[in-house]
């Protein structure tokens, strides 16, 4: 390409545009994963700058939207990189709540379900949760005490669908320290869903 | 009780008494989603969940979180959440004037 199509004005796209247009769905896809408004904003700025910069190897070529998410996720990841160089890791390193209540502590059927911590028959289909949005709402209240390392995790194997090798070089932790997280991520999430979705006070008496 | 729901549920009793407990297999459906189990760890699996519901719906549950979230994670509808939330102004505002410096 020459220096004068470069500079031609109809061959710089207009970036202001891009923010209105791509910008609402680039943030919601980034809230979803970081659960923080702030931290969202913050990767969608870092995800226009880098576009700006990377514009000339773009060029135009497929829909500018996928490769802007594409850059979102790399932007979501550091992130992720980052809040696990900032948590100590060690022995005492948190990796979330154990939930031994939720299983009995002494007695004949020491290690079994505690009743009230029990599951119980959800009666739901993913097709079913996809449908309401009230249900991601008490999703992401249930992630949030969890810390943030163990969230992160989490949401990068269950929401991103990546391998457990993947999650371990991007957050630079052991596969076995990565199953005792996820574990516990799921323990807390499935007893937290339940109690406030699936067995929540309805409007019938 | 006829005789064979008395044998089946001394079968039951007897397999809850020596198989890992319920405590172990929440860890072990866990690691399920993770990697391969052996075949040892697949036939206690099978068994524990043949005479423990409570277990086979943590499974299942586990399963429909997964399958929900990683659905819910590929497409961002555009609909979602009518109300909000979206790029605040300030934020939007910030990013445009970024932009225009670097440019």
């Amino acid at each position: 390409m020459s220096e004068a199509q470069r500079t031609a004005p109809d061959q710089t796209p207009d970036f202001a545009a891009w923010v209105d247009v791509h910008g609402d769905y680039l943030f919601k896809y980034a809230l979803f994963r970081l659960r923080d408004a702030s931290a969202a904003e913050d990767a969608v700025q870092e995800t226009f700058l880098a576009a700006l910069k990377a514009y000339e190897r773009f060029q135009g070529r497929g829909s500018e939207r996928t490769w802007l998410v594409g850059i979102l996720k790399h932007k979501i990841t550091d992130h992720f990189r980052r809040i696990t160089r900032e948590a100590p890791i060690g022995e005492d390193a948190d990796d979330g709540p154990e939930h031994k209540e939720f299983f009995r502590g002494a007695g004949e059927w020491t290690g079994h379900w505690e009743a009230e911590h029990a599951p119980s028959d959800w009666h739901a289909t993913p097709a079913e949760l996809l449908e309401q949005s009230d249900f991601f709402r008490v999703f992401n209240d249930c992630l949030s005490p969890l810390p943030q390392r163990t969230a992160s995790a989490f949401t990068l194997r269950e929401v991103d669908g990546l391998t457990s090798e993947e999650i371990c070089a991007a957050l630079n932790i052991s596969v076995n320290n990565l199953w005792v997280m996820l574990h516990r991520a799921r323990l807390h999430l499935r007893n937290c869903l339940e109690i406030n979705w699936f067995k929540r006070p309805t409007d019938e008496h | 009780m006829g005789w064979y729901e008395k044998t089946k549920h001394s079968i039951r009793y007897f397999l809850l008494r020596r198989l890992p407990t319920c405590q172990a297999t929440a860890e072990l459906i866990s690691r399920s989603l993770e990697r391969p189990l052996t075949w040892r760890e697949r036939v206690t699996l099978k068994l524990h969940l043949w005479i423990c519901v409570w277990c086979l719906w943590y499974l299942e549950h586990l399963q429909i979180i997964r399958q929900t979230m990683l659905k819910r994670g590929a497409e961002v509808p555009e609909t979602d959440y009518p109300a909000g939330p979206t790029l605040s102004a300030e934020a939007r505002a910030r990013i445009k004037r970024q932009l225009a410096n670097l440019q």
